[in-house]
């Protein structure tokens, strides 16, 4: 079973359970635990473009790419807090914010965006959550390609990034404003959109496509919750 | 019965002085083609939102006059509006063409297999059947501008309202949708569509609406699109505006099979 | 909520995060991760502000996985915001900029124990360097800490803040008009 296959809400349970170990488990052996195993995790297979996805480099990246992703991400951080703190401190911190970001790759390069969409739609929840998230990342992508089109655009009128702060400041301006104008002005249409295609917020809608909830996960995801809880508990009543 | 019916409805838009509509009168039977020409601010957009129950309700104004729309059966087929510029109507929640098409009839709540159902045959209508699986993102204004349209069909409207349908596609794509039209009113659907694309009137539209400033100025069969003072206004076929530059004499005529008949006479 | 509202909140989101190629094509240090915050709460209120700030982080986290704890810097954005609308601050430049100058001391102060606890003062190499050019002055780590997020935040807010007003004012007044805060940000209501 690959990891695309498990329910949306799985990963999102595993990619939080792990940063959550790593910050209430003791440093170092908790974070270098957690380190290892959201490592380990970003070597599972998955099926098609996850979140991270979306609008970047299309395609589904294999394993190694996702691990090189996370350590390439991870390791400009550890350079930082070598600058900053004494080696101890620079590895618990190091290995909590290696997981985090592990976590978070893994989960965006294995969940598609539609099938979290479906998810939450599956899980009875309205509209409103579901419509929020996909639009907002869809969204991402072709304002950026709008963002540089315009920015183009002025670098044929003369903008450059020489110049005084003052100059910058309001070739920013330039850039910027017709960027967000033409958002709003597009509110209005859109709304239209989605009115005429039945689209009540809030509303329950069929799903197409529910992604598989085996017992055993949701099972498992109650599992992690009170694995934290507990481990939480146990890292307090030791400490005091 | 007319299904859709618009007695003297006047409408202004937020904080704006002047009517967008002024006492416009028109009804739709089942099966009905009409068609609004008129040049840029003529009020036919409007038109059809306030026939789409969008105005004033989501746009905001003022309106008066009366609005009556009777759907299909028992409250089946609603009204579904097409608008001009495809890239806003993209749902923002689909990530394939499919899901993307689905979008209207899984907000309807209809079960999974007639939406299926559904989708397939609003794809192979508009033709983009090889497109089921592409990102919405990635899609052509025309390929775009097919897909909106599938995702209104596929919520087998009672009365749909097209803006400037054919707008981004080519030739043979435009063509398609004016058949399309043909077919769903043949089915029984209403068909309001606002169009510049005065040449495929003749054979579409049942009747022509030709509007000006937001009133109505004349309705009639699409005959009147070779009338004098319809040429005048710019709105003519082109055959017919082709044989009045050239002085051939009135009356003009609508199409090209009618110019050759004309000819040979 | 009204469709209109939910098709402003993630546009607004999507906004904060597309702005980077701009900052980047005029080479400034600025983030401008929290315009669509300060916007839609502008426009719609506190509430949409608050849902496009968690937007923007939850979405901004798949580009930077560290950036979610900064959520709560969203949240004080939106209510900061508010107040500010509600006083109509955006009226002009010379209100909006100290107003925004006052939200950079303020982000910098909600951002910096989170930086702190979680990143070690590493949320970024710019904040990074700071804080040590701040250690080698003699500060206090906390207050290093504050130093390196202070620097940041302080232009960024101020920025973000004109830019927010330059939009309300370029406005259409038929568009203004049918965003209910709008009116009253820019002082007109």
């Amino acid at each position: 079973m690959t990891g695309g296959r498990l329910h949306p809400f799985t990963l999102l349970a595993i990619a939080g359970t792990l940063p959550a170990l790593a910050w209430i488990l003791p440093a170092p052996a908790g974070g270098a635990v957690t380190t290892a195993v959201a490592l380990v995790l970003t070597l599972t297979p998955g099926a098609s473009p996850g979140l991270a996805g979306t609008g970047s480099s299309p395609g589904w990246r294999p394993g190694l790419v996702v691990l090189r992703t996370a350590v390439l991400t991870a390791a400009p951080f550890w350079l930082f807090l070598l600058l900053l703190h004494d080696v101890p401190s620079t590895i618990a911190i190091g290995l909590r914010l290696t997981t985090m970001i592990a976590s978070v790759v893994w989960v965006g390069a294995l969940l598609p965006p539609g099938r979290l969409v479906e998810a939450m739609v599956a899980a009875g929840w309205g509209v409103t959550a579901a419509y929020l998230f996909a639009a907002a990342l869809s969204a991402v992508p072709l304002l950026k390609a709008r963002a540089q089109r315009i920015v183009d655009a002025q670098r044929c009128r003369g903008l450059s990034p020489r110049g005084g702060l003052g100059r910058r400041l309001r070739a920013l301006r330039a850039l910027a404003l017709p960027l967000v104008l033409s958002v709003l002005h597009e509110v209005d249409e859109r709304a239209l959109a989605l009115e005429t295609r039945g689209f009540v917020p809030g509303a329950r809608r069929t799903p197409l496509a529910p992604p598989r909830d085996a017992t055993a996960e949701r099972v498992g995801r109650w599992l992690l919750l009170v694995g934290c809880a507990a481990a939480l508990a146990w890292r307090l009543a030791w400490r005091g | 019965m007319a299904r859709l019916t618009l007695e003297r409805v006047s409408f202004w838009y937020p904080a704006m002085g002047r009517p967008a509509l002024r006492d416009v009168s028109l009804a739709a039977a089942p099966g009905e083609v009409i068609a609004l020409v008129g040049n840029v601010g003529a009020g036919a957009s409007t038109l059809l939102l306030v026939a789409a129950d969008l105005a004033p309700r989501v746009v905001g104004g003022k309106i008066e006059g009366r609005v009556n729309f009777r759907g299909r059966g028992k409250g089946e087929g609603g009204r579904g509006i097409v608008l001009p510029t495809p890239w806003t109507q993209l749902s923002g929640m689909a990530f394939t063409v499919w899901d993307e098409v689905a979008f209207g009839p899984a907000n309807l709540g209809w079960p999974r297999e007639r939406i299926a159902g559904a989708v397939d045959r609003s794809l192979a209508a508009l033709d983009i059947g090889a497109l089921a699986a592409r990102d919405p993102a990635t899609l052509s204004g025309g390929e775009l501008q097919r897909v909106v349209i599938a995702g209104i069909i596929a919520m087998e409207p009672a009365l749909l309202l097209l803006d400037e349908p054919t707008a981004e596609l080519d030739p043979e794509g435009a063509g398609l949708v004016w058949r399309l039209v043909r077919a769903l009113a043949g089915d029984g659907c209403s068909i309001v569509v606002a169009t510049s694309d005065l040449d495929a009137l003749p054979e579409v539209a049942d009747r022509v609406v030709w509007m000006e400033d937001g009133v109505v100025r004349r309705i009639g069969a699409p005959a009147l699109l070779a009338e004098e003072s319809v040429c005048e206004a710019g709105l003519a076929t082109t055959v017919a505006d082709v044989w009045r530059t050239a002085r051939l004499g009135a009356p003009y005529p609508l199409t090209v099979a009618q110019a050759e008949r004309r000819w040979r006479q | 909520m009204s469709v209109r509202l939910l098709v402003l909140i993630p546009a607004a989101a999507a906004i904060s995060l597309a702005l980077s190629a701009a900052v980047d094509a005029v080479a400034l240090p600025l983030f401008l991760d929290t315009t669509g915050t300060v916007l839609a709460t502008a426009l719609a209120g506190p509430g949409a502000g608050i849902a496009t700030g968690v937007l923007t982080s939850a979405v901004n986290t798949l580009r930077n996985p560290t950036f979610w704890p900064f959520v709560v810097v969203q949240v004080i954005v939106a209510l900061y915001a508010w107040l500010a609308a509600r006083g109509g601050l955006f009226r002009s430049l010379k209100t909006a900029v100290p107003a925004g100058l006052g939200l950079g001391v303020l982000a910098a102060a909600t951002s910096t124990p989170i930086s702190y606890v979680v990143f070690g003062c590493t949320t970024t190499g710019g904040i990074a360097l700071t804080t040590a050019l701040g250690r080698a002055l003699g500060l206090p780590p906390l207050g290093a800490c504050f130093f390196g997020s202070f620097v940041a935040d302080f232009g960024d807010k101020a920025v973000t803040f004109a830019l927010v007003t330059s939009v309300l004012h370029a406005l259409p007044r038929r568009t203004a008009a049918r965003f209910p805060w709008a009116l009253r940000a820019v002082g007109a209501a």
